[in-house]
């Protein structure tokens, strides 16, 4: 289904994004997070608690096969992508804590993952394999530590490394619609519309839940902004790369179908949100001189 | 007609000379050489973008770069002494090579304001004729119609992300390019900065001498025309000497140097987000950091202010300079409040009132004061400066060493001590004149003693407090009333961002007080702030009328405008 090729680039584009997610951190980051864990503690309750649970409820009553809901369920219980951050940065959220949601969810997740994914595969009855993802998971945290490492010795570097990996988060796309979907087009035009419910529904119900959830808690516009997107926006390519990496490959192509999917209708999704985010936050920005003197 | 004994000089720091009349190089070509044979491969310039790129210059580079320009622009270029040079970019490493450059090739540099439309450039460009010009790319579109009327022979075209390593400046320069499309397409005929740097290198393998192009440049010949639309509005270019900068340098720098909590020589990390086009930032950072042997940190655009983000972060700063405008908006940011610097000692305020609202907050925030220092592009800009330790609160310090000032009453006469009066100031750094406009120099001196146009308050002591400008000034039923007081109690108010006073005619009373109001509360109203204004002001000095607004004009230099307010008021009048 993704031949060796395709797997080993998939495998050095996901290392590449990671290192460029951390090269856009410092320790300061970490510091100010557990200095006011509130605005964190939000991030993982969105993270692990509303979009698996999101996940659960479509699994449960949309009418798909299994590898589709294994799909639906493993998309949903992902951390916040790379891609999360670009889409704030561009509706003017607060980019340190989309990274950090993204840093913290992603470390947190070596945990909370599998234990999320196994009680609602057991309760729809699923078989996944938990001790491959948390491998994977752990891996990826190599590339991000090291990203870290490169900014605070060198500036540049980092600039260069975290252009680049944004980049090519957005390449990934791309990446996928060339190579994913004109091989597996014959599944995408027989699958049921229900496939495509949860792949854009996943994304665009997330963000709006998100908002809710952070305006509930009464969070400043631009976290709350931050939040929603945070919360709707999964890792795609981390969700492709386990599936390849933890199943056999006569089951990839149906399992891969709503994370595919979903990656590909997320950039629509988050591209009109942010669109939306951008009008608001225009409407409430300081307003500066065009010069200081 | 002046204070015999100085009281003021007692605020000084222990040992800091009350006297600095002789400058300590000839001229600044002479400075700029002996500062980098001292300092040699210390950082001297970074210049760092918003997502974190940047490029550095040491000292040893800085000379050596701009000895090559200089060599340039006399030998190939084909420059005299004394010819103009424009100068318009916003700070980046091209821009102390290009200022350096100039003054060592015994030229003059004229500073130009890259935010110019083309028709206040070709204004400039007219009266100051240069023969050359070093511009950015970004601003080069505006060319043809900026030199339409007076050609420039050479222009040299530089670009933000210049000296920066290969991989930053490629990336900056894809995105100028195609994605944000800021840099166009540029027919000018130009040469760009590097190339001229190589030939003027190659002129100098050949045996060019830059150390002769300067060495008859006295303390007395122009170094800078610096325009300013000064206190009659017409453009016009400040001659600042040699003398002028390295003394004003020398008296800024002798009061926070030495000093406890003051700067240190060699180890200093200066942010500079103010345009080095501006008189503050070029004579202050450019010339008196660089003087101190201090790593300066270049920042292009501080707009939106996030884009100082990555400044704060990579960089241990030590010691920024700003205006009211950058420290309220720096506290009203919430990165800044959750990290704000660690390693700052003080920030230095000039170009407008500072309001003191404002630099409690700051002061606040992040520990370190601000203090206020006062001047004119006419005075190269420093005449007054607040002692580090004995700020106090609304002043704006004491006179510099070596420098005068009194108040003098509409006759022309000092009033008594404790009155308000017009601020003269007199010492080595006041201006030559005007360029070609003897007329307009005779309106602003009185003898050797310059007019400001501000009315100010001198104590006994010497400590100054700057009222307004005297052409804003208030007449309400026979009492003065000052905006700027008035201003600075409607932005203390929590639920105020922003606030402009003028003056409207009226029956009753001549002038009344009318406010112009930006709110952050949107539940404010009038009557509120009538209630608290009646709490802190004397009667007649309470705004009659409250306007409320989504924002004030401002000069593209960040001043409000009063006088587009006070034309806006008088035309709805007449049309009642």
């Amino acid at each position: 289904m993704v031949d060796e090729f395709t797997q080993t680039l998939l495998g050095i584009m996901v290392a590449i994004i990671m290192l460029g997610m951390g090269a856009s951190l410092t320790p300061r980051d970490f510091y100010l997070a557990l200095k006011r864990p509130y605005g964190l503690g939000i991030g993982v309750i969105s993270q692990y608690g509303i979009m698996p649970l999101l996940g659960f409820v479509m699994a449960l009553f949309l009418v798909v096969p299994e590898p589709i809901a294994i799909g639906i369920l493993i998309m949903a219980c992902m951390p916040g992508g790379t891609t999360s951050n670009i889409f704030t940065y561009f509706s003017k959220g607060n980019l340190a804590l989309s990274v950090l949601m993204t840093v913290t969810s992603t470390v947190t997740g070596v945990i909370l993952i599998p234990i999320i994914l196994l009680l609602y595969a057991s309760a729809l009855d699923l078989d996944i394999p938990r001790e491959d993802i948390v491998r994977v998971l752990i891996v990826l945290l190599v590339p991000v530590a090291i990203g870290m490492g490169l900014r605070k010795l060198n500036a540049n570097v980092g600039a260069v490394i975290e252009f680049c990996g944004a980049l090519l988060a957005l390449f990934f796309i791309a990446f996928i619609m060339v190579t994913w979907v004109p091989q597996n087009w014959q599944f995408l035009l027989n699958t049921t519309g229900a496939t495509y419910v949860a792949a854009i529904g996943l994304g665009l119900v997330g963000i709006m839940l998100g908002y809710m959830f952070a305006t509930a808690l009464k969070l400043h516009p631009r976290n709350a902004r931050t939040v929603a997107l945070e919360t709707g926006i999964q890792n795609g390519p981390l969700a492709i790369a386990i599936i390849v990496f933890t199943f056999p490959p006569d089951q990839q192509q149906a399992i891969m179908a709503v994370p595919a999917l979903y990656s590909l209708f997320i950039v629509i999704v988050s591209t009109l949100v942010t669109l939306f985010f951008r009008r608001a936050n225009t409407a409430a920005e300081q307003k500066m001189p065009d010069s200081l003197l | 007609m002046e204070h015999q004994n100085r009281p003021w000089t007692a605020f000084y720091r222990a040992g800091a000379r009350a006297e600095i009349t002789t400058p300590a190089y000839r001229n600044l070509a002479d400075m700029i050489v002996a500062v980098a044979a001292t300092y040699g491969r210390a950082p001297a310039f970074t210049c760092c973008l918003p997502n974190g790129m940047n490029g550095t210059l040491s000292f040893a580079q800085a000379d050596a770069m701009s000895d090559a320009l200089a060599a340039y622009l006399r030998e190939v270029a084909g420059l005299a002494p004394g010819d103009r040079v424009a100068v318009q970019m916003p700070n980046c490493l091209s821009f102390p090579i290009a200022a350096f450059g100039v003054l060592k090739a015994g030229c003059v540099l004229v500073n130009v304001n890259p935010l110019y439309t083309a028709e206040e450039m070709a204004r400039q460009f007219e009266d100051s004729r240069p023969h050359a010009l070093i511009i950015m790319d970004m601003f080069a579109d505006k060319l043809p119609r900026a030199t339409a009327a007076h050609p420039i022979p050479n222009i040299i075209v530089t670009r933000v992300a210049e000296f920066l390593p290969v991989l930053p400046r490629g990336i900056v320069g894809l995105v100028q390019t195609y994605w944000d499309k800021s840099v166009k397409r540029i027919d000018t005929p130009h040469i760009r900065l590097p190339a001229a740097l190589a030939a003027g290198r190659a002129r100098i393998a050949q045996g060019a001498d830059v150390g002769r192009y300067h060495q008859d440049v006295a303390g007395d010949d122009i170094a800078v025309l610096q325009y300013t639309g000064g206190t009659t509005g017409i453009s016009k270019g400040a001659m600042l000497t040699h003398a002028n900068l390295i003394l004003n340098m020398e008296q800024t720098m002798e009061l926070i140097e030495g000093v406890e909590n003051g700067v240190v020589k060699g180890g200093e990390v200066a942010l500079t987000a103010l345009p080095l086009y501006h008189i503050f930032a070029f004579t202050v950072n450019l010339l008196g950091f660089y003087w101190l042997g201090a790593r300066n940190i270049l920042i292009p655009n501080p707009r939106p202010l996030s884009n100082l983000k990555r400044a704060f972060e990579n960089y241990k700063i030590t010691w920024m300079s700003g205006v009211n405008t950058l420290f309220n908006g720096l506290t009203n940011e919430l990165w800044f409040r959750d990290s704000p610097p660690r390693h700052l000692k003080f920030a230095s305020a000039g170009g407008m009132a500072l309001q003191s609202s404002v630099a409690e907050t700051w002061e606040r925030i992040t520990g370190a004061p601000v203090i206020q220092g006062y001047g004119l592009t006419e005075t190269s800009p420093v005449l007054t400066f607040e002692p580090l330790g004995k700020a106090r609160a609304g002043s704006i310090g004491v006179p510099v060493p070596s420098t005068e000032i009194i108040c003098l009453d509409e006759a022309g006469n000092p009033v008594a001590i404790g009155e308000p009066g017009e601020i003269a100031a007199r010492g080595p750094q006041i201006m030559k004149g005007y360029w070609e406009k003897p007329e307009e120099t005779a309106k602003t001196m009185r003898g050797n003693w310059f007019l400001t146009g501000d009315i100010g308050v001198m104590d006994a002591d010497g400590y100054i407090r700057i009222v307004d400008r005297k052409k804003d000034m208030i007449l309400v039923s026979g009492f003065n009333v000052y905006p700027n007081e008035v201003e600075d109690v409607l932005a203390a108010h929590p639920g105020v961002l922003e606030a402009a006073v003028i003056g409207i005619p009226d029956s009753e009373g001549g002038e009344a007080v009318k406010a112009y109001i930006v709110a952050a509360d949107r539940d404010l109203n009038g009557q509120d702030l009538r209630a608290y204004c009646k709490e802190h002001l004397t009667a007649y000095k309470v705004p009659k009328i409250y306007e409320f607004r989504d924002d004030l004009p401002k000069s593209n230099v960040g001043k409000i405008l009063r006088k587009d307010l006070r034309a806006e008021a008088l035309a709805e009048l007449a049309a009642e």
